[in-house]
């Protein structure tokens, strides 16, 4: 939690303040200090806490690995490369499916996506992975192959009621430009991958990647794509490569 | 009853097939829905760019404001906040990437159109029809454009598109 990347940090750092336009850029006194409390005190801790609780009375690391077919000593590594194909699911799946295949395996109810359950099992799980980099292999086999390509897609495709798509704010070209007074973040350097799920500070709640993608789809106008849909999940893996390699940080803190 | 017998046959040894109860809706069709047209040429409309103050009025709202739920100001005449089926009208939102005369938290990912008459009109370097076709499908003269497209996927009408490029083309 304490390691946020220093580039991270001075984006939410420049973006903290609500004044006007050019105050906008910078931070007040009680803005950098509310940040440095977040970062030593990230409120979605607590949630990560809860996920550790329900993954432990609802699952367990033992059934967990097994239904993964890993051994328990290597599930954090195992972790690291998600989205990856899963031999009991037989396609390319995220870690928040493979909680819902857990939950079905151990004779649970299923609970959805969107669940608080899914959502808070779903950090915590990836938690385990913190501190090893992203591994991500897209190149493993043919369905991730497949995915890696329709990921892609939907993040070139222009659509919605503006036209744009996720490249029109995310690609090479224009990072570190401004929209309105944000700057247009570095998926890469951000650590994308590896700090989501992270803290929003702007919606004193813990968001989930694939939410996050939402809600830029929503702000631009682009109709939501539904959670654990292929082409969610392949934005997932797109998304993801982009930043291959980036520290897992669970749970992050942003803007 | 089949698949009853085949169930428990996985289930007893231990590789059930799980893959059912992933959560996986559809989304081709929501994405097909949503897709843009493609790039369309617009002949600009007869008496198009205007100086009369009304005109000018709703180019700068629509330039400067986000969406009717997002404006502070009382729109101006011929503007609506709320359409008739109660969503809220969606404005240009040109400052999220221009900067312009009297922007206030402009970005900069499009070129700035401060003094736009002076600098591209006057000089010859733009005509109005250039100004109309941006609005209108960016894509036309820029096939890798970052600009929002306005008025081949209807999210305005074409005197909107002449409001705003009035607005721009205008001596302030
Ligand atoms: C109109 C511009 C725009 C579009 C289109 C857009 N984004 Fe974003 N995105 C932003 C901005 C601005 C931020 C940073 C916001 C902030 O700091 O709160 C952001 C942040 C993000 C982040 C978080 C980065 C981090 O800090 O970890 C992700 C991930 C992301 N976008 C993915 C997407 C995807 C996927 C799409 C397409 C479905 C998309 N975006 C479309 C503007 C956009
Ligand atoms: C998401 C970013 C973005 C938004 C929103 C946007 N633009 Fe642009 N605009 C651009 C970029 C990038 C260019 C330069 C590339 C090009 O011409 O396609 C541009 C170019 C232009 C030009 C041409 C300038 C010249 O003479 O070369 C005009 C005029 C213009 N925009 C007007 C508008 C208006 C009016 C709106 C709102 C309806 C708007 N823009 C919204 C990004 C944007």
């Amino acid at each position: 939690m304490r390691k946020l990347s220093v580039s991270a940090t001075l984006i939410a750092l420049a973006l903290l303040s609500t004044a006007n336009a050019e105050e906008k850029m910078s931070m007040s006194d009680a803005d950098k200090a509310m940040y440095a409390e977040m970062l030593e005190n990230n409120p979605a801790a607590m949630d990560v806490a809860e996920g550790e609780e329900m993954f432990e009375r609802l699952i367990g690391n033992e059934a967990y690995a097994k239904m993964l077919g890993v051994k328990e000593k290597d599930l954090p590594k195992y972790l690291s490369g998600f989205p990856r194909v899963v031999k009991s699911a037989g396609k390319v799946v995220t870690i928040a499916q493979t909680l819902q295949m857990a939950m079905a395996d151990r004779g649970q109810s299923v609970p959805k996506l969107e669940s608080n359950e899914i959502i808070k099992m779903s950090a915590y799980v990836k938690s385990l992975a913190n501190g090893l980099k992203t591994s991500i292999d897209v190149k493993s086999d043919k369905q991730m192959k497949e995915m890696m390509a329709l990921g892609q897609e939907v993040f070139e495709q222009r659509r919605g009621g503006r036209g744009l798509s996720c490249n029109s704010c995310h690609s090479a070209d224009i990072i570190g430009q401004r929209l309105r007074m944000q700057p247009l973040p570095d998926l890469g350097v951000n650590k994308a991958a590896g700090t989501w799920p992270a803290y929003r500070m702007t919606q004193s709640q813990m968001v989930t990647l694939d939410k996050r993608f939402q809600q830029c789809m929503e702000n631009a106008l682009l109709a939501k794509i539904p959670l654990g849909s292929r082409e969610m999940v392949g934005l997932e893996v797109y998304v993801t490569n982009k930043t291959k390699g980036n520290e897992i940080q669970i749970p992050g803190l942003k803007r | 009853m089949r698949i009853a017998i085949i169930l428990g046959i996985a289930t007893l040894l231990g590789a059930a097939d799980l893959s059912s109860v992933i959560e996986s809706p559809d989304a081709t069709a929501i994405l097909k829905k949503d897709a843009l047209p493609a790039p369309k040429v617009f002949a600009m409309p007869q008496g198009c760019i205007s100086e009369d103050p009304a005109v000018i009025a709703r180019g700068k709202y629509i330039f400067h404001n986000l969406n009717g739920k997002d404006a502070k100001d009382p729109a101006p005449q011929g503007l609506v906040k709320i359409l008739p089926d109660g969503k809220e009208k969606q404005f240009g939102n040109c400052v999220a990437c221009h900067n312009i005369e009297g922007a206030k938290g402009y970005g900069n990912i499009g070129p700035d159109l401060t003094n736009y008459k002076g600098l591209f009109m006057e000089s010859g370097a733009r005509k109005h029809e250039f100004v109309y076709q941006k609005i209108a499908d960016a894509r036309v003269d820029n096939p890798t454009t970052h600009m929002t497209i306005n008025l081949t996927n209807d999210l305005m009408n074409e005197r909107e598109i002449c409001d705003l490029a009035s607005y721009i083309v205008l001596k302030k």
